[in-house]
């Protein structure tokens, strides 16, 4: 018998597999989606997105809106009453603007990208905040949902951040921190008071850092852990096959693509780039090496991403697998069969380099002499910040509004990723962002994807199945983000 | 010289079986066990590396996607030892994977020996200053724990075989060295080296004529147990990730690609990792038994393991 | 004696140097930017110059070898970029698991190892000799990392023995899962823990430990040949001894030296083979730590760990020319 077994009924303790660790007590020291599920669940957000409703819901904000004259002011009004961990303190404006400013200021900060669209945030009471924008942005939520963490202003203030996060991680949110050993595990322990919680949920949870898959499964075989995260397709069938456990997929919200630099010959030539596309047989892939665990992407985004239109993608955005057409692509553009390289991450992604070795033939067949190159992640992500990186496999995660994701890739000046510089792609996202209303949006969003595909600076793949293996002593929906909240998980 | 025609008859008779016995005893210490069961081993390596191309079933690189994973498949089977996540033939590319391995371990023995004995020789010979940064450089380099100083450089030049040969080379010329330099420090006070120079010969006629005939047996022990050491750290490397790019298969980066089907397909980590086992087993036991015939010195200074 | 050993610790200290610069170099010279790798994928370019100035990355290379030195004399190994905290911290939360596991592959190469050599050369070319050579050689030939994932899949997968990875069961451990495990909760009496303890090292060790194993198992072979054949052992044979007295109490306590000799050598090679042994099991030791820390370009990580290993090393191999000085009269006493 492998350890005590921890049974989900023994305490009400659900002990989870995962494989990312947050690098301190600091809850913006991270960035990663691990950190923010845990500091969320510890210290509160302002709120969240809902995968089931398909929209934002508010976790200490309770309501929103975006002034009608001036797009840039939107007003917040939290929620009253919330008490504190351990003290009851209430939670009131002047946190929040104290959170925000410490995202931006604290010197271990890696979170400032969550706050860049903001220029001004302002208490205007204990219970209202009004945030200016630098500019329109109709995705601000996208940036602060889930990701700002609510810090308390009087014990930074009285104590400094050191000692404040470290001794008082005293939050507005449903579980409390009861140990933390970095790299190794966080345990987080029920709030019982708290609005949030129900009685059927965990009294403790253990994130249990347990990288390799094999480990994981293993594990959760055991019922040493009753929740893994992240079980690779291939042994998908192992857990299905246990009486014990049972597979929870989830569609991701991680989009994987191939992407071409336009800076780099042969790769200034449109039709070659269009050819990639054409050229690589998705679904047998799928099939095959992902054992069907993703979904094919047709244009940026899927279902149950914010703005997919199922009539519009149906109509405009499918690149159906055509060889041919993708060698007549490759000659009409003139490539003199130079060599080109592949690159990807190893280890990174699922099958990360099982997929691409298997487009590498098929490219090759269509006239593209591609050969695989798998540099290591330090040097390869370096090379693709820097924009010196022609042609790579890559994922976006945590894309549920597509705007940033894709202004980042494909606009002028975004990054130097990709470095393509399209009109009608910039016409496209500029209109978006300051595009309010959502019906409209949606169509805005839409046109913009059209004008990706046609510039095709990259190829669209698909979206994993993030499968979760769950012990059957609990009630559990996966979260595409990949967080895991105890107040969403039920011990049966 | 006799003459064996002035010589009488009994006494030739004589003296040719005592050739013959002379000759058998010569050739007696090559066919004890261990020394013939390490070189029937290496044997096989260089004829599967060599004949690659001609005795492979498959490609090693050619995909075929619906045939991924498939298992073992002694009796009736198109794939004798199963395929791997992308349908490739795995017996195949243990065939080439034999190739690179013995390429890579040949180039570093050679390489690391050139470099090692050269600079040992004159550290020891010229004395002095040179010695003196020549040893000081050998204690730098030793003083690495040894796989770190490969990870390093693997990391900084990044993949490639150039720089896995040069990665593997950057510790194993000191054994070289040191026993060159041994040599040449005990040659540089005799006093035939003084009458070479009185006659004109310069130093690298000395070095070569003296110094590197008795390196010979010394150093084709190191060579072996250096070429062993070689391979298991090449497939240490490819498992962290550091090794050759993917299109040469090499046993360890296939080592590495298996370890995360370990559960489900386990020849893929079963096979190569077997490869290794035995080719490390055959070259350790050819080097211990040429070790026992060239130099039985070495024995118990431990230089030759590892 | 004295002025000998003080003339070997200097000597030591420009090696130190010299090596902390080549380590500093290769690491601050390889491709790959600690920014880009740690902050977030959504970071502005902006964020990732605010964080390269933050940790003196925009200065030139010598001006941070120079902050380097100085960080270094004061006995700081500096602030790790991903973890912000101190480096120091960081490897001595590490280090215990590094060395419990070295200890324990010493044991059982050392348990294993000298009794079978013992008793193959105490019997030359007998079946013994033969079955205890198979061995050692099988131990040097084996690759640690691929006996280690044989044993997870046979042992954990299939059977379902042993843990496959970690160091110890939450709820157990109770706050020991950082130092010296085993060896705390044996030294006060705990066994249910160090149970605990030991079920998760044993594979891990039976890896690291086999190669030595094999070395040993060869080198007390030869060493115990050798002394079979000297005047005393004669001596002690015709003094009406019986065999295995002899055995085990003459020839020995000789034979060991060169064993000591060689295992010393070694230690290296154990130190560094831990690296890959632990992250087949997912040891949570300095090996695992120094592994990301590459892979995540967190340099004051790397350059203070490779600094402790080469430390360690060189200490080992001081001991080790210490313990001959003491052995040899020559040094001993002066010229």
């Amino acid at each position: 018998m492998l350890g005590p077994a921890r049974n989900a009924e023994a305490g009400g303790q659900v002990a989870i597999g995962v494989t990312e660790t947050i690098a301190s007590y600091n809850p913006y020291a991270d960035s990663i989606s691990m950190g923010y599920a845990i500091w969320c669940q510890v210290y509160g957000c302002i709120g969240v997105y809902d995968h089931n409703k398909g929209d934002y819901v508010g976790m200490l904000a309770e309501r929103w809106e975006v002034d009608k004259a001036d797009n840039n002011i939107w007003t917040f009004h939290l929620k009253r009453g919330v008490k504190r961990q351990n003290d009851g303190k209430e939670f009131t404006a002047e946190d929040l603007v104290h959170s925000i400013n410490r995202i931006n200021n604290d010197p271990q900060s890696k979170q400032k990208q969550n706050v860049s669209p903001i220029k001004d945030v302002i208490a205007l009471d204990n219970y209202t905040v009004k945030i200016v924008t630098k500019q329109p942005t109709a995705s601000l939520l996208e940036f602060i949902f889930d990701r700002v963490i609510i810090s308390a202003k009087d014990l930074y203030d009285k104590h400094g951040a050191r000692d404040a996060d470290r001794k008082y991680p005293w939050g507005w949110g449903p579980y409390k921190l009861k140990d933390l050993v970095i790299g190794q595990r966080i345990v987080l322990e029920k709030d019982t008071s708290h609005p949030n919680v129900r009685p059927e949920n965990p009294d403790t949870l253990i994130y249990t850092i347990m990288r390799e898959p094999e480990q994981r499964v293993t594990a959760l075989l055991n019922n040493e852990i009753q929740i893994a995260q992240f079980i690779p397709p291939h042994l998908a069938e192992r857990v299905k096959a246990a009486s014990n456990v049972e597979l929870q997929p989830a569609s991701s919200v991680e989009i994987m693509f191939l992407a071409m630099s336009p800076k780099f010959k042969p790769w200034d030539n449109v039709k070659l780039r269009q050819a990639v596309c054409y050229a690589i047989d998705r679904d047998l892939i799928v099939k095959n090496v992902l054992k069907s665990q993703a979904d094919r992407l047709d244009g940026p985004i899927g279902p149950g991403q914010y703005g997919y239109d199922p009539e519009y993608t149906k109509k405009n955005l499918i690149i159906a697998y055509d060889p041919a057409k993708a060698r007549e692509l490759v000659k009409a553009s003139g490539y003199n069969n130079e060599p080109v390289f592949l690159d990807t991450p190893v280890g990174r992604y699922i099958n990360d380099k099982e997929v691409t070795e298997a487009m590498v033939p098929m490219l090759n067949a269509v006239g593209i002499n591609a050969k695989l190159r798998t540099p290591e992640w330090a040097t390869l992500w370096s090379d693709v910040q820097r924009g010196r990186t022609p042609f790579y496999y890559m994922g976006r995660g945590s894309v549920v509004d597509p705007s940033v994701a894709l202004s980042q890739y494909f606009e002028t000046g975004g990054s130097p990723r990709i470095g393509i510089s399209d009109p009608q792609i910039d016409k496209a996202l500029a209109a978006e962002r300051v595009t309010f209303d959502p019906v409209e949006r949606k169509k805005a969003l839409n046109v913009a994807f059209k004008a990706i595909e046609d510039a095709a600076p990259g190829c669209f793949m698909w979206r994993h199945h993030m499968l979760y293996g769950e012990s059957k002593g609990i009630a559990h929906k996966p979260n595409p983000a990949g967080r895991i909240f105890g107040t969403e998980i039920t011990v049966k | 010289m006799e003459n064996s025609a002035t010589l009488p008859a009994n006494v030739v008779g004589a003296q040719r079986s005592s050739r013959t016995r002379r000759l058998r005893g010569a050739i007696r210490p090559w066919l004890a066990p261990k020394v013939a069961a390490g070189a029937v081993i290496v044997l096989i390596l260089i004829i599967v590396g060599l004949l690659a191309h001609w005795i492979a079933p498959y490609d090693p690189n050619v995909q075929n996607l619906s045939h991924a994973l498939r298992p073992p498949d002694w009796l009736f089977g198109s794939h004798l030892l199963g395929t791997d996540a992308v349908g490739r033939d795995i017996l195949s590319r243990l065939f080439y994977g034999a190739r690179v391995s013995l390429v890579i371990a040949v180039m570093v023995v050679i390489i690391s020996g050139v470099v090692g004995i050269v600079l040992g020789a004159i550290s020891g010979y010229f004395a002095g200053s040179t010695d003196f940064l020549i040893q000081k450089l050998v204690e730098v380099v030793w003083a690495f724990p040894p796989l770190l100083l490969a990870i390093a450089i693997m990391a900084f030049l990044g993949q490639g075989l150039e720089n896995l040969i040069l990665a593997l080379v950057s510790q194993r010329w000191i054994a070289y060295c040191r026993v060159a330099r041994g040599q040449a420090l005990s040659l540089r006070t005799r006093e035939f080296v003084d009458a070479a120079r009185s006659l004109g010969a310069n130093h690298t006629r000395i070095i070569l004529r003296h110094i590197m005939p008795n390196l010979f047996p010394s150093a084709v022990v190191i060579g072996t147990f250096s070429m062993a050491s070689a391979i298991i750290s090449e497939a240490a490397l490819s498992f962290l990730g550091l090794g050759v790019p993917p299109e040469i298969p090499t046993w360890g980066s296939m080592l590495a690609d298996g370890r995360t089907y370990i559960s489900t397909s386990w020849w893929l980590a079963l096979f190569p990792g077997l490869c290794i086992f035995f080719t490390v087993l055959g070259i350790n036991l050819l080097g211990d038994g040429l070790r026992d015939i060239l130099d039985p010195r070495l024995k118990r200074s431990g230089s030759g393991i590892g | 004696m004295l002025r000998y050993l003080l003339g070997r610790i200097i000597a030591t200290i420009p090696v130190v140097v010299l090596i902390s610069l080549l380590v500093f170099l290769l690491i601050h010279a390889a491709p790959g930017d600690p920014a880009d790798l740690l902050l977030s994928e959504e970071a502005s370019p902006a964020d990732i110059a605010d964080a390269r100035r933050r940790w003196g990355l925009d200065q030139p290379i010598y001006i941070q070898y120079l902050h380097f030195l100085t960080n270094i004399a004061a006995g700081d190994l500096g602030m790790s970029f991903r973890y912000a905290d101190p480096v120091i911290g960081l490897i001595g939360q590490r280090l215990p698991a590094t060395i419990e596991l070295a200890i324990a592959s010493l044991l059982i190469a050392i348990i294993i190892g000298v009794p079978l050599g013992v008793w193959a050369g105490a019997k030359p070319n007998s079946w013994a000799d033969n079955l205890g050579s198979v061995f050692g050689f099988f131990g040097i030939s084996m690759p640690s990392f691929w006996l280690g994932i044989m044993l997870i899949l046979i042992i954990s997968g299939y059977f379902n023995w042993l843990p496959s990875s970690g160091r110890s069961t939450y709820g157990v451990a109770q706050g020991l899962e950082t130092g010296f495990y085993i060896s705390h909760s044996l030294l006060s009496g705990n066994i249910k823990v160090a149970w605990d303890g030991i079920k998760y090292i044993i594979m891990p060790a039976i890896a690291l430990g086999t190669g030595m194993m094999g070395l040993v198992m060869r080198v007390t072979r030869s060493s115990v040949l050798e002394i079979m054949s000297e005047d005393y052992v004669r001596t002690a044979r015709a003094k009406g001894l019986d065999e295995s007295t002899v055995l085990w109490r003459h020839v020995l306590r000789n034979a060991l030296v060169p064993v000591i000799t060689v295992v010393g050598l070694e230690l290296g090679t154990l130190l560094s083979g831990s690296i890959i042994v632990e992250t087949v099991f997912a040891w949570p030791g300095s090996g695992s730590l120094l592994i990301s820390a590459i892979q995540s370009r967190d340099y004051p990580l790397i350059t203070g760990t490779v600094l402790t290993y080469t430390i360690a090393f060189v200490a080992i191999n001081f001991v080790i020319d210490i313990l001959y000085a003491l052995i040899d009269p020559r040094i001993r006493f002066g010229k």
